[in-house]
């Protein structure tokens, strides 16, 4: 019996703790950058000897910083937008209309997810040159909203299927027009869905590097374009304000996201 | 009521889809195209570019190298994601929650911060070698990044999310009933795992593999920041190529050459996860 015991001991203990290895292992390198963030701006220090926001100073008081990061958020603002005005009608489509070659269209919306980056990086490059469309913020805006577009479809897309397609038949037989059900009866049952798509499409925007490298010059630089050639030539201390900041903003999109999505779960059942 | 006939018509349909899909014509399919294109293109049909891709010894040497940090990485990740999804799967719906958001959370961090991180931890002069040095008075410094070593662990770290979740799914599907049934027949907890749990959870298993050895292959950031610059990847390749020697038909011969080997790993992946599989890949 005790040999039985013995490496069965084992096994119950082997789990949790590689489990927890991972954890620490996964979140370590996500954490280290708050306590970095307070050091001094000469050198990196762990546990930094005098807490001060000193690097944050010094990323605010420098335009080249600040103005990337305001460039980024409004990047990712108008990339969000322009997913959900693209993706969310076309979702809604997919589910409530036969067309030909439905399969051809679903397979193209999932396309980008399924294409490396760097591909997709080089193509918009080579593209775009001959265009003018180099160093410009729509084409910018364009490239992440192809590559955001999956997430909305795939959020929206879940919604949809949790929706009752009678609430649609019933609004309309009491003479609602199709445009009228779909903002005031499809629209509002799809919100979650469309709030935890948005904030997909934002992150994906607002983290977006390869693409933005490629494509954008001096007067569209995003910050993690800026931060990729700061941290490939010489690591700065201030990375670590930037990397706080961007990790906040992660942290409460994310949990946002989960919760969305598990009310979602819960409220259908 | 309405029978099978579709609530909009599909002129109404074509019309909700048209400017998405325009929009991915012009910025997914065209550039896809256009690489193709000029990689047989310079000014007459030409296979120069890939003439010299593959008499090169430049580019056999990252693709070898390329396939071994994929691998190793893919393969590490698969023995440390296993556990952790048992760990999960293992949990009540309540605490379940809580372990999930400790792997969410670092999946949703931008890869630049978890890089940079780790250049602060792994260093030359980072958190563990001042650790070690202060340790041993100045006598060892452990080089753990701008190598191969650096390359393979932000590569893990930034892998182990997608292998975590594509295994976390095949072992909830599973019906808790089997290993009770094999337990009350008097069979112990590392057989029930090896006879019941385990065979059960392949398809995620095989899902997690080609998901993760997928995104390996494609990856760009991680090891421009924590390799060696004697050991690029694909990727890097394919940077260098465009602005470095600014041999464009050559930088889009290897992208074409990269997206048939993602091609077919997807291909593969549709068939492991059944009709509905490929859209995964991400999530």
């Amino acid at each position: 019996m005790t040999s039985h015991r013995l490496p069965s001991l084992a096994g119950a203990l082997f789990v949790p703790l590689v489990a927890w290895i991972c954890y620490l292992l996964l979140l370590i390198p996500t954490l280290i950058v708050f306590p970095i963030s307070l050091g001094n701006s000469a050198e990196m220090e762990f546990p930094p000897s005098n807490p001060s926001l000193d690097l944050y100073r010094q990323f605010f008081s420098d335009p080249a910083w600040w103005g990337s990061m305001i460039q980024s958020g409004i990047i990712a603002l108008i990339t969000t937008v322009l997913t959900i005005v693209l993706a969310v009608p076309a979702a809604y489509a997919l589910q409530r209309s036969h067309i030909r070659g439905q399969g051809f269209v679903q397979g193209l919306i999932m396309g980008p997810l399924l294409v490396p980056v760097i591909v997709l990086a080089l193509g918009l490059y080579l593209q775009l040159g001959p265009w003018g469309g180099l160093n410009s913020n729509l084409t910018l805006v364009l490239s992440h909203t192809m590559l955001a577009v999956p997430f909305m479809m795939l959020s929206v897309g879940a919604s949809l299927r949790h929706i009752d397609p009678a609430l649609e038949n019933a609004a309309l037989i009491m003479g609602a027009s199709k445009r009228a059900v779909f903002f005031r009866v499809v629209l509002p049952q799809l919100a979650s869905g469309i709030a935890a798509g948005s904030m997909f499409a934002f992150l994906i925007s607002l983290d977006e590097v390869i693409v933005a490298y490629f494509i954008t010059g001096p007067d569209t630089q995003t910050l993690p374009v800026k931060m990729y050639s700061a941290i490939r030539w010489e690591v700065s201390p201030v990375i670590a304000a930037i990397s706080t900041l961007l990790t906040i903003v992660s942290f409460v999109l994310a949990i946002a996201i989960m919760f969305l999505e598990r009310n979602q779960r819960t409220n259908t059942g | 009521m309405s029978g099978d006939a579709p609530y909009l018509t599909s002129r109404a349909g074509i019309l909700l889809l048209a400017p998405l899909v325009i929009l991915l014509l012009l910025f997914f399919v065209y550039p896809l195209l256009f690489t193709l294109w000029n990689s047989v293109y310079e000014g007459g049909l030409t296979v120069r570019a890939y003439e010299e891709l593959f008499t090169s010894t430049l580019f056999y040497k990252v693709l070898r190298t390329t396939f071994v940090i994929s691998f190793t990485a893919t393969a590490v990740s698969l023995l440390l994601g296993y556990p952790v999804a048992l760990h999960i799967s293992r949990q009540p719906p309540g605490r379940r929650v809580i372990y999930l958001t400790l792997v969410m959370l670092p999946f949703w961090t931008s890869i630049l911060v978890k890089s940079f991180a780790l250049t602060v931890l792994l260093g030359y002069s980072g958190i563990i070698n001042q650790m070690l040095g202060s340790i041993s008075g100045g006598q060892l410094n452990i080089p753990m990044v701008f190598n191969r070593f650096g390359a393979i662990i932000g590569m893990i770290n930034y892998l182990l999310p997608f292998m975590i979740l594509s295994i976390l799914g095949s072992l909830l599907a599973q019906d808790p009933n089997l290993a009770r049934a094999a337990e009350v027949m008097g069979a112990g907890r590392f057989r029930i795992f090896r006879k019941v749990t385990l065979p059960l959870s392949m398809p995620g298993v095989m899902a997690g593999v080609i998901i993760n050895f997928t995104l390996s292959i494609g990856m760009y950031i991680t090891p421009a920041l924590l390799g060696g610059r004697q050991d690029m990847m694909i990727a890097n390749l394919i940077d260098f190529y465009t602005r470095q020697t600014l041999d464009w038909p050559v930088a889009s011969a290897i992208a074409v050459v990269l997206l048939a080997i993602s091609g077919i790993l997807v291909a593969i992946l549709g068939k492991v996860r059944g009709s509905q599989g490929t859209m995964g890949a991400a999530a």
